[in-house]
């Protein structure tokens, strides 16, 4: 499991949804939970919180991809990959921490990715639950 | 209301320990004592109930001094009108279930209750067996009902459900909670099992060394951070496996297998037999009606 | 044709000795297996005697106790009119304290191996020590209460020391079977010896062996 500590920055309610953006040290990233500030008091502008996601819920992408519907994305140096033979481990440096992504060993070798390139580690906003910290 | 403190020094094959514990329960609460076997939590239930004698401290039940070492009172366990659920369920062999529950009425007392005891257990058929001629489930539901006919203001169930199978455990918590609400009884519970706890009880009190180290709801217990997350389930590790760079890990959770992929960071820390919280996101889930056959 | 014969004496003393103990028994094991007393072990010890001192050891005392000649004697003789030297309830009462551990300690170990959970769960539900015994825990020790009661009838028809030293030779008072043999054999009448020594064998082995086979549930088919 993937954790990025962040400030809530702001909170988009409709019914018993809530739109969650997270100030991540400058980058904003936005998680929908089925919370509303009237559930759960930790929402609320300012709370402190981790975002919790899968590793196998990160897409990659190789920088400069603009038309695509994920709007989390961080940007990151990928610094190890271990190999399996459908899947493997990328490790990623960015400056919100160490992130870990699973995807398939094609992709690593369509994308030919290695360690030192730079990359996009993106994720669903529906993927990404909150915890405070 | 119930507020209870004492002290007294157990002995065990480790060693001495201290136990001292301090505690308030709200009438028709349900507080769970969760910890290590040796931790006191038995010793906790049975100086409740008077059949252990603290060193000092003060128990008080809706009013009325169960015991006050300063004040020199200790009701014996005749006078404190509790149920207490054993771990062996010790109902006495040679009364059959109905005798076994009719053994704590009162002189003159109607058995209108141990009838609406007997029909609400579904003992009907079998009130008239012997302990020996039940199974586990049975002879637990015939405890219970026993445990119940003085119609104590608090119940102490001891790990009531280690014994019995997944299905027969469920039918039982789901007897307690219906026998809860229609006679308004607090009980403290002793039980590991961490869907029973969640399922059953209030308050979670962790039983350390003989002192309570941590209080709360059994969210605010057992899950180190709460996660906002709305698909949870607690389940128990039944294997974990290696495939290339994930861990496969199979899960009980009620009476369903379910497996999880984990990664190596997160596999550290776990083994089989760890009880788990299973979270996930409540937009992952797929739902497909099962067709009636 | 029984009448005042020392066979009659022997069964009169062995029944009258097992109701008595038993009665005293029942709350003395009762004791000994719930109590922490400190004194426990010493009433164990006590309890205990009668299987490693020599009958005569008993006898002694007793007689010495009880002599109307003594303290003691002299009280119970003059306040209760009970002469315990050279009698029947002499006799009896030698007899129960001879018997004492048969009775007690199968009661007491039945007592112990019953779960402690059950007379707890008996208390919680509001029913006191002697509800609870008579109730709860006699019941279901009832294969021991069979073999405290069958031992110390057994054990009473088939005493010798004691009974001789107390309660002297008197014949239909105090002459049982048991001495009765041995008079015969003094006396070289050696048919009376053995048609009282096969009575008291045969019935003595009737009665073990009923005991082993109701223990032992060989007679459950029949009894249910």
């Amino acid at each position: 499991m993937n954790r990025i500590e962040g400030q809530i920055s702001g909170i988009q309610v409709s019914g018993s949804l809530s739109l969650v953006s997270v100030d991540c040290k400058g980058i904003l990233l936005k998680s929908i939970i089925i919370d509303t500030p009237d559930t759960s008091d930790y929402l609320a502008t300012g709370t402190k919180v981790q975002l919790l996601f899968k590793e196998t819920e990160i897409v990659i992408a190789k920088p400069g991809v603009r038309e695509i519907s994920l709007q989390n994305r961080i940007l990151a140096v990928i610094s190890a990959i271990k190999q399996g033979d459908l899947l493997c481990s990328v490790i990623l440096e960015s400056d919100l921490g160490t992130l870990e992504a699973i995807i398939s060993t094609n992709a690593v070798a369509d994308l030919s990715l290695q360690p030192g390139i730079e990359v996009l580690a993106m994720i669903k906003l529906n993927e990404i639950m909150l915890s405070p910290c | 209301m119930i507020t209870a403190q004492f002290n007294k020094k157990l002995w065990s094959a480790q060693g001495g320990m201290q136990l001292d514990i301090q505690m308030e329960l709200q009438q028709g609460e349900c507080l769970t004592l969760y910890g290590d076997s040796g931790a006191g939590k038995t010793s906790a239930l049975r100086i409740l109930s008077g059949l252990l004698q603290p060193d000092s401290g003060r128990i008080e039940v809706g009013g009325e001094t169960w015991y006050d070492s300063g004040k020199n009172i200790n009701l014996p366990p005749q006078k404190r009108n509790i149920g207490y659920v054993f771990q062996d369920y010790a109902l006495f062999p040679n009364l059959t279930a109905r005798e076994n529950i009719a053994f704590g009425l009162r002189k003159g007392e109607s058995s209108a209750l141990l009838e609406e005891l007997i029909t609400i257990t579904s003992l009907g058929e079998l009130q008239h067996k012997k302990p020996g001629q039940l199974s586990g489930g049975q002879q637990q539901r015939v405890a219970l009902a026993r445990a119940l006919v003085r119609q104590p203001k608090l119940l102490l169930l001891d790990e009531p459900m280690s014994a019995l199978d997944h299905l027969t455990r469920s039918h039982l918590q789901d007897f307690i909670l219906e026998a809860r609400q229609r006679y308004g009884f607090t009980v403290i519970l002793v039980s590991h099992d961490l869907g029973e706890i969640i399922k059953l009880s209030d308050r979670v009190a962790v039983l350390g060394n003989g002192v309570i180290s941590r209080e709360g709801s059994p969210a605010q217990v057992f899950m180190q951070h709460k996660i906002s997350g709305k698909f949870q389930f607690s389940g128990k590790i039944l294997g974990i496996e290696q495939q290339e760079v994930v861990w496969i890990v199979t899960l009980l959770i009620g009476a369903n297998l379910v497996k999880v992929v984990v990664t190596e960071k997160e596999i550290q820390g776990l083994s089989i037999g760890d009880q788990v919280i299973v979270a996930s996101k409540a937009f992952n889930p797929i739902l497909q009606k099962i067709r009636d056959l | 044709m029984l009448e005042g014969t020392p066979l009659k004496i022997t069964f009169e003393l062995a029944a009258v000795t097992t109701v008595l103990l038993f009665f005293v028994s029942v709350p003395l094991a009762f004791w000994l297996s719930s109590s922490r007393s400190r004194i426990k072990p010493v009433i164990e010890t006590l309890v205990s005697m009668p299987l490693v001192l020599p009958p005569t050891v008993l006898g002694f005392y007793f007689l010495l106790a009880f002599s109307p000649s003594n303290s003691f004697g002299q009280w119970l003789d003059e306040w209760l009119g009970i002469q315990l030297i050279f009698s029947f309830p002499g006799l009896v009462v030698a007899s129960m304290i001879y018997s004492l551990p048969f009775m007690v300690h199968p009661i007491q170990s039945g007592l112990a191996s019953l779960p402690p959970s059950l007379k707890e769960a008996s208390y919680l539900l509001g029913k006191s020590r002697t509800t609870t015994l008579l109730k709860i825990l006699l019941p279901n020790i009832k294969s021991s209460l069979l073999t405290g009661i069958v031992l110390s009838f057994a054990h009473t028809v088939g005493e010798f020391g004691v009974v001789l030293m107390i309660g002297g030779n008197i014949p239909g008072e105090t002459r049982v079977a048991s001495i009765a043999i041995y008079d015969q054999v003094e006396a070289l009448n050696y048919g009376a010896a053995n048609y009282y020594s096969m009575v008291l064998f045969a019935i003595t082995f009737s009665i073990l062996l009923l005991v082993y086979l109701v223990n032992g549930g060989y007679l459950k088919k029949f009894w249910k």
